[in-house]
């Protein structure tokens, strides 16, 4: 179910947009300050606590992950406030974070991160949290990713 | 909760101004550029279009620019102008290759001073205690009343014992040599103070004289030595958390097989090599042995030895080694004193005991299996296959130095190197891993080395607490965090700084210089108490209680050099943006207060003493003081064979032109000249060792003697019930010494919000403790409210308490107790009680990971 999109396909499929570069702070760029395009990512039934979902998202070049903590998570959606998104990309160097017993661990340089504190890295070498996806959930259950709040690496701008 | 984030960062054009600079927090120095330009323009992100010269919308990982999000900030600089700064990862260093960096590092720019941000708690003005209230004075009226309060008192005794200092004497942090050159040329050349601390410690020495007086300095080793070593011993030093980048881009790879081509390459022919070896020595499971363990399975060893027992350890494998053979007596024949070996053998290795019976009282003392001191010795010394002597690399910090006898437990990790030719060798090395960089160049100090040698050094901190001294002068450091005993400490400065305050005025004091003054010296001799003034970039805790206060300039606002610890790599830091108000560089303070001190006592018509004061006359720019401070080295035109007898940190002969001109490649010190040009130093004692022979000084031990009465009082009778903990204490990834710019970063304080202890999973459930409660923490000495991780970091009746946080130290509970052979405190060791506090702190909870930091599979 983890949808794999090319960047040009993203724009194809972009349900609106729901995020509009405005405003004073937005010329420094304080997320989320751009036009993110709304894409399903998964169906809310199809999850299993402890289980992660990968995608791409706001394009095909970067990577999402997706997780049902199984616990109250900040910015968590469902009836249990514990899915939650991210970008995948470690805010150190780049590297793909995996998702194991609970929490994102990048295995370059062990950068760990805490997906129920808003993706907080806890121990290691990266200085930001892994950026967050925001979610919606739609009505039939899909989850929709509609906005990246921080920078995802290796970008000036996520989109 | 979390805080702004942003997810879109400012290109630097292709046309924006490129720095070389070097971070300001850690040992390591990893470089860094600085890329500022004229907001209101900004690059593209294809790669020809900005000034990192890579595409910005998707890089590869590890071969990208990093550019996070707190890599960026704007400041306004004395022009008006604002300027884009943003400080990223160099690639071109030897240090943190591959662009790497760590959370310190990465926050480099929004550190920097802005109006706009929570930085501009920075100090911008001279300003003086009135009553209860701060007030901005000019820095003229602060040279007047300070420089009229310490002649005032000089005059009065006739010498300088009243004058007590505590100063920063490191790199980097914004000091670095010109800083202090200034601070040394005030106090050593212009005063003769011999109260004078150090800013991590309550006296002027070295941590590590055990090594010193060896002949061995501590800084001896290279960073590319942790790639090529067989075996890597990290002793009281948890790296990938307090020297991240060397961790992970010298020790990592190695343990992973990385390096095998370098050593192939580098190391003798057919020397048969292999991934390294590590073994950690360390109560804590820290996550240096836990992520090595997940790197390396099956070639990691801890040792766990009993606090305060660190020697005996070093010394029982040092045995082991005697015994199996380890050693090459052609080269401790050669290369050391064989007299003095004598005296090791006995003191030391206690020969005279029988093998089994010393590894069985090892064994007892130290809590460490006797197979696993035997297994240390083997992946220390054992030679390999062919004959080929084994390379280790031993790197320790905190746990050994501030371990109960510093001198000792020094001497016992150097002298075990040695017996095991494991100095001086591509992959070998015995050194620190440093806290800071380093960058010291003084005139000669009052102490010049331990008990054995002149010493031991004043304990500044108890002259003080028992009433001595009138005026307290505060450096860059901030002793309210940082100095052992802390509580006693607090309490004792602000009695007598307020005493002073006090008879300044019921409501109105002096209103003019001379009055003011008059009154202050009058009220040191009336109240016992303290003129105290700080100079510091915040107004940081100590400051609360101070009379006077200096704002001074940070890393980035002037040029700067340092050396770092893994390489003694010597680098220009350039300055890219000016200080916040009216601050300055310390040099320059020290400057300004000797030539007001010099004119005062040319007024007197005491013109030998104003000359003393001139020191700084010359000094118009900061290359001026760093070429001042060459001419206190010797002469450094000898061949490379002689490099032993150099300082450490010799740098005669280079230049900011020549510094600029080697970029990030820097040079290592102790510089040589070679034909008019300045030579770096690899490795040292390649051929000889520090000594006035040249030849390694062996030193006897002494025996286990059990802990001090500060200690031993609480392992008695009802006080061992009543605390029935040990803590030890040290630092964490996430921030840097005493938070003084972390505190205003949301990054720093959201993940690390409190003071923290590390309690076992058993005593947690014994006193129904869990991660995230709010406990206090407390002895006789003092006490602290921390939060709580549970963790199997730390073994069941053992604590490790955060050392300190901007919210709180553990100090407050570690004794007065100081080696008697140096002065150096055992911050590491004590007993304390605990209790929960009833409630939470629901924020903090929910706010704060509290996931296992050491569990990384």
């Amino acid at each position: 179910m983890a949808a794999t999109l090319s960047r040009r396909s993203v724009f194809k499929v972009l349900a609106g947009v729901v995020a509009v570069a405005s405003g004073g702070k937005a010329q420094y760029g304080y997320a989320p300050s751009l036009a993110y395009p709304a894409l399903k990512v998964g169906n809310i039934n199809n999850l299993r606590d402890g289980q992660a979902v990968y995608f791409n998202y706001p394009d095909g070049s970067a990577q999402g992950v997706l997780v049902k903590l199984g616990q109250r998570a900040i910015g968590g959606v469902g009836r249990g406030r514990d899915i939650v998104a991210f970008s995948a990309a470690c805010t150190h160097m780049g590297c793909g974070v995996q998702f194991k017993g609970g929490r994102f661990v990048c295995p370059c340089h062990y950068s760990m991160f805490d997906p129920a504190k808003a993706g907080q890295c806890y121990q290691g070498l990266a200085s930001t949290p892994l950026p967050q996806i925001r979610l919606r959930v739609a009505q039939n259950g899909d989850l929709l990713a509609q906005g990246v709040v921080g920078l995802i690496w290796g970008r000036a701008r996520n989109i | 909760m979390s805080y702004e984030r942003r997810d879109q960062l400012p290109i630097p054009p292709r046309n924006a101004t490129v720095r070389n600079t070097v971070c300001q927090y850690c040992n390591v120095g990893c470089g860094y550029k600085v890329y500022t330009w004229p907001v209101g323009t900004q690059g593209g992100l294809e790669a020809s279009q900005n000034a990192f010269g890579v595409n910005l919308s998707a890089q590869p990982p590890i071969a990208g620019q990093t550019y996070s999000e707190t890599m960026h900030s704007i400041v306004t600089n004395k022009d008006g102008v604002q300027y884009h700064v943003v400080i990223v990862p160099a690639k071109d260093s030897p240090i943190n290759l591959n662009g790497d960096h760590s959370s310190r590092g990465a926050t480099n720019a929004i550190a920097t001073f802005s109006e706009g941000r929570a930085t501009r708690e920075r100090l911008k003005y001279p300003m003086l205690r009135v009553g209860d209230q701060f007030q901005v004075i000019t820095w003229q009226e602060a040279l007047n009343i300070l420089c009229g309060v310490a002649k005032g008192i000089r005059d009065k005794d006739g010498n300088d014992d009243n004058i007590a200092v505590k100063a920063f004497d490191h790199g980097a942090s914004g000091a670095g040599f010109e800083n202090n050159y200034g601070v040394g040329s005030l106090f050593f050349k212009g005063f003769s103070v011999k109260h004078i601390a150090i800013h991590n410690r309550p006296a002027y020495n070295s941590e590590v004289w055990g090594s010193r007086e060896r002949g061995v300095h501590e800084l001896n080793y290279d960073a590319s030595d942790a790639r090529l070593a067989d075996t890597i011993v990290l002793w009281g030093a948890n790296t990938y958390e307090t020297g991240s980048v060397f961790y992970t881009e010298h020790m990592l790879p190695n343990l992973r097989g990385a390096t095998i081509p370098e050593k192939q390459q580098s190391l003798e022919r057919n020397e048969p090599v292999e991934a390294a070896y590590m073994i950690v020595v360390d109560p804590r499971r820290t996550s240096s042995l836990t992520i090595a363990q997940t790197a390396a399975p099956g070639r990691t060893l801890h040792l766990r030895p009993n606090l305060g027992t660190d020697y005996i350890l070093a010394n029982a494998i040092a045995r082991v080694i005697w015994e199996r053979g380890y050693y090459n007596m052609q080269y401790l024949q050669n290369r050391t004193d064989m007299a003095k070996f004598e005296e090791y053998k006995a003191k030391s290795l206690k020969l005279g005991t029988p093998y089994a019976e010393f590894m069985a009282q090892a064994s007892r003392i130290t809590g460490v299996p006797r197979a696993d001191i035997e297994k240390a010795a083997d992946w220390i010394a054992k030679p390999k296959t062919g004959g080929f002597r084994r390379r280790t690399l031993t790197i320790y910090e905190k746990g050994m130095i501030w371990n109960m006898k510093n001198y000792d437990q020094i001497a016992a990790l150097v002298q075990m190197a040695v017996l095991s030719q494991n100095i001086g060798r591509p992959g070998t090395g015995c050194g620190r891993q440093g806290g800071h960089q380093e960058g010291y160049v003084r005139p000669p100090s009052p102490t010049p080395g331990s008990i054995y040698n002149g010493g031991p050094p004043v304990n500044v901190d108890k002259y003080l607490t028992d009433g001595g001294g009138k005026l307290y002068w505060v450096i860059g450091t901030n002793p309210y965090l940082s100095t052992p005993n802390n509580q006693l400490f607090r309490k004792r400065i602000h009695e007598r700084t307020k005493a002073l305050t006090d008879y300044l005025g019921q409501s109105g004091e002096p209103g003019t210089t001379e009055g003011y003054v008059t009154k202050v010296l009058e009220g040191l001799e009336a109240t016992g108490g303290l003129f105290m003034v700080v100079q510091d970039l915040y107004m940081i805790h100590t400051a609360l209680d101070a009379h006077l206060l200096l704002p001074a300039s940070a890393w980035g606002e002037a040029n700067q050099t340092s050396i770092n610890c893994n390489s003694r790599l010597l680098r220009l830091y350039e300055k890219f943006m000016d200080p916040p108000g009216e601050a300055k560089q310390d040099w320059e303070i020290c400057k300004l207060v000797g030539l007001r001190m010099a004119d005062l006592y040319r007024k007197d018509g005491n013109e030998a003493e104003a000359r003393k004061f001139e020191f700084g006359k010359g000094w118009n720019k900061d290359e001026d003081v760093f070429l001042a401070g060459a001419s206190e080295f010797p002469d450094n035109n000898i061949p490379a064979s002689e490099e032993a007898t150099l300082p450490a940190e010799c740098y005669k002969g280079v230049t900011y032109a020549f510094l600029k001109q080697v970029g990030q490649q820097g040079i290592r010190t102790p510089v040589r000249m070679e034909n008019g040009k300045p030579v770096g130093t690899l490795r040292r004692y390649s051929t000889k060792f520090g000594t006035k022979d040249g030849k390694f000084s062996w030193y006897g031990t002494d025996d286990w003697e059990g802990y001090p009465p500060e200690v031993q009082k609480y392992l008695e009778g009802d006080m061992a019930q009543k605390y029935p903990f040990w803590m030890t204490t040290g630092r964490a990834q996430v921030i840097w010494q005493t938070m003084y710019n972390d505190r205003f970063l949301p990054e720093k304080m959201l993940t690390l919000p409190l003071p923290y202890i590390e309690l076992h999973p058993q005593d947690a459930q014994r006193l129904s403790i869990k991660s995230g409660d709010i406990v206090e923490v407390w002895n006789e000495e003092g006490n602290g409210t921390f939060m709580v991780y549970v963790t199997d970091a730390v073994k069941p009746g053992l604590i490790f308490a955060l050392q300190y946080h901007t919210r709180g130290t553990s100090n407050s509970m570690v004794s007065g107790y100081t080696d008697p052979k140096t002065t150096i405190p055992w911050y590491k060791g004590t007993r304390v009680a605990i209790r929960k506090l009833s409630g939470g702190l629901p924020d903090v909870t929910s706010n704060t990971s509290l996931l296992a930091q050491n569990k990384f599979d």
